[in-house]
């Protein structure tokens, strides 16, 4: 057993270290053949804000070499319908559930953080961090979800800055850090109009090892788990090598579940 | 969904494209028509991106894909494989058309290459004793369904925007005869000719009912489970995920 947030009293027990990354599965609705929840650490939703999000206009998906550019512009059914419409099925969920909650106006995420106390079904709070964040306002945004709340807080950097931002989002009451929100990129998408998003696939994979790396490096009190890229044996173990706790995979799951069901049962070995 | 090998039976090149009929038995037992498949263009991790096909035929335990000539690397690895190798497929994606119990008549509208996904609706509506008429608009006859393809019990209608077959220009000039025919409507193209045929519906029969016409949204998938939101488009009064709720709809809902 490995726990995300040993300083939490709530702790965040996982029974392997491979968890499914940000709408892996939707909002732990969407498996692809063969995969099923208990078969993953944790299961984190797609991003969510206060109010619902058309997300970005079409085409949102470019392809790279070994990846692709994605950008969804957050779409999301907004908190309190994603809350009603998925809170029955998520008690059937069996693994840990935790809420990924996106930026919007200054004080939602604290405002949706506290209603999220009262939910018994979350185990833990994802707070992705936007690149371009500044030192300032990221320790003010985590200290107001942290003042609200006691469920174990994870906070997804950005890999390229993330070294930058580690410490002081552990000072501000993060209790794990996600290494880290893939970069952004611009690339045509099917010949047409270039399209802004972040990078995806097996060509994020260096960026997540070069964060890690360096957050590492820093030895701070909270655990490391890496996101990006992730879609073999070696690249698990590469990671847990360098200091990671737990892997986030996401889109291994959509090209191809068996794969993922076989890493996930592998997780599930002894990893001592 | 499910996630299967299929195994290349048979390889046929025609006018660039390649056909591979596939033997697929829990895939094909699974699939209807205007449902996709995905298959993985490569043997590694790039390219990265499954390939959306929509079967020509689905039949017993075969059924077959078309990749179309064009530059892109994974429809190139897929068009290089030979009889005996195996493709890698997830499907069916979401909902194909249906058709309805009462349906004696049922038009079959193609626009260019999306024409091709009907022929699976056409072999399964002839098979239930449907009587279907398949109308085409294709740039040229060299890029037109050949009529060998199609079941004797076909009626097979033709415009070519060059002349070179059937009625030079666009298929709407037929849609007034055609349409006055038909108690159901199948369609295929881009969202362009969507507009096209629900005006020529209202005209024809002064409204566009719900359960009147079905079309296939023009969309490649990547997840087709509904998890990765590319596919997300303004449809059936909301926007809505194209792998769970089509990608075929009631024409009424996505004009």
């Amino acid at each position: 057993m490995l726990d995300l947030a040993p300083n939490n009293k709530r702790g965040l027990v996982l029974h392997s270290p491979i968890m499914v990354g940000s709408g892996g599965a939707g909002n732990g609705d969407c498996w692809p053949s063969g995969l099923t929840p208990d078969m993953f650490a944790a299961v984190v939703t797609h991003p969510v804000t206060l109010r619902p999000r058309r997300g970005s206009e079409p085409p949102r998906l470019a392809e790279l070499p070994a990846g692709f550019l994605l950008n969804t512009g957050d779409h999301n059914p907004g908190f309190r319908r994603l809350l009603d419409q998925h809170r029955t099925q998520w008690r059937r969920l069996g693994v840990p559930l935790i809420i990924s909650l996106a930026e919007g106006a200054p004080g939602d995420r604290a405002w949706m953080a506290e209603r999220l106390e009262e939910e018994p079904v979350v185990a833990g709070i994802e707070l992705p961090v936007r690149e371009d964040v500044n030192l300032g306002e990221l320790s003010a945004a985590i200290a107001a979800v942290r003042r609200v709340t006691t469920l174990p807080l994870l906070v997804k950097l950005p890999s390229t800055r993330a070294a930058h931002l580690a410490k002081a989002c552990v000072v501000a009451g993060a209790d794990a850090l996600v290494i880290g929100g893939p970069p952004p990129a611009v690339y045509p998408a099917s010949g047409q109009a270039l399209l802004e998003g972040v990078l995806g696939g097996p060509i994020a994979l260096p960026f997540t090892l070069r964060a890690l790396e360096k957050v590492a490096a820093l030895a701070l009190d909270a655990a490391l788990i890496a996101s990006g890229g992730i879609q073999r044996r070696q690249d698990v173990a590469l990671c847990l090598n360098m200091g990671a706790t737990a892997v986030q995979v996401r889109s291994l799951l959509w090209t191809d579940p068996a794969a993922a069901r076989a890493l996930a049962q592998w997780g599930q070995d002894p990893i001592e | 969904m499910i996630q299967t090998k299929a195994h290349v039976v048979k390889r046929e090149s025609e006018r660039g494209h390649v056909i591979l009929t596939l033997k697929a038995a829990a895939l094909a037992m699974r699939l209807g028509p205007g449902q996709p498949i995905l298959v993985r263009p490569g043997p590694g991790l790039d390219p990265y991106l499954p390939r959306t096909f929509h079967p020509l035929s689905i039949q017993d335990d075969l059924l077959s894909i078309r990749i179309p000539p064009d530059a892109d690397r994974g429809h190139a690895w897929l068009r290089a494989r030979s009889v005996g190798e195996t493709l890698d497929c997830l499907g069916p994606v979401g909902r194909g058309f249906r058709i309805a119990a009462q349906a004696r008549r049922l038009l079959c509208l193609g626009e260019g290459e999306w024409a091709w996904t009907l022929l699976s609706l056409v072999e399964k509506a002839v098979a239930q004793g449907v009587a279907v008429t398949l109308a085409v608009e294709a740039t040229s006859a060299t890029r037109a369904i050949p009529a060998q393809r199609l079941p004797l019990a076909v009626e097979y209608r033709l415009a070519t925007v060059d002349g070179s077959r059937g009625r030079r220009g666009r298929i709407s000039t037929l849609l007034p005869e055609l349409l006055s025919w038909a108690d159901a409507v199948a369609a295929a193209g881009t969202m362009a000719f969507y507009q096209t045929l629900a005006a020529a519906i209202e005209e024809q029969r002064l409204l566009l009912r719900h359960g009147y016409a079905q079309a296939l949204y023009p969309s490649t998938f990547f997840c087709g489970v509904g998890a990765c939101q590319t596919c997300a488009r303004d449809v059936a009064g909301g926007r809505r995920r194209v792998c769970l709720r089509g990608p075929v709809f009631d024409l009424a809902d996505i004009v």
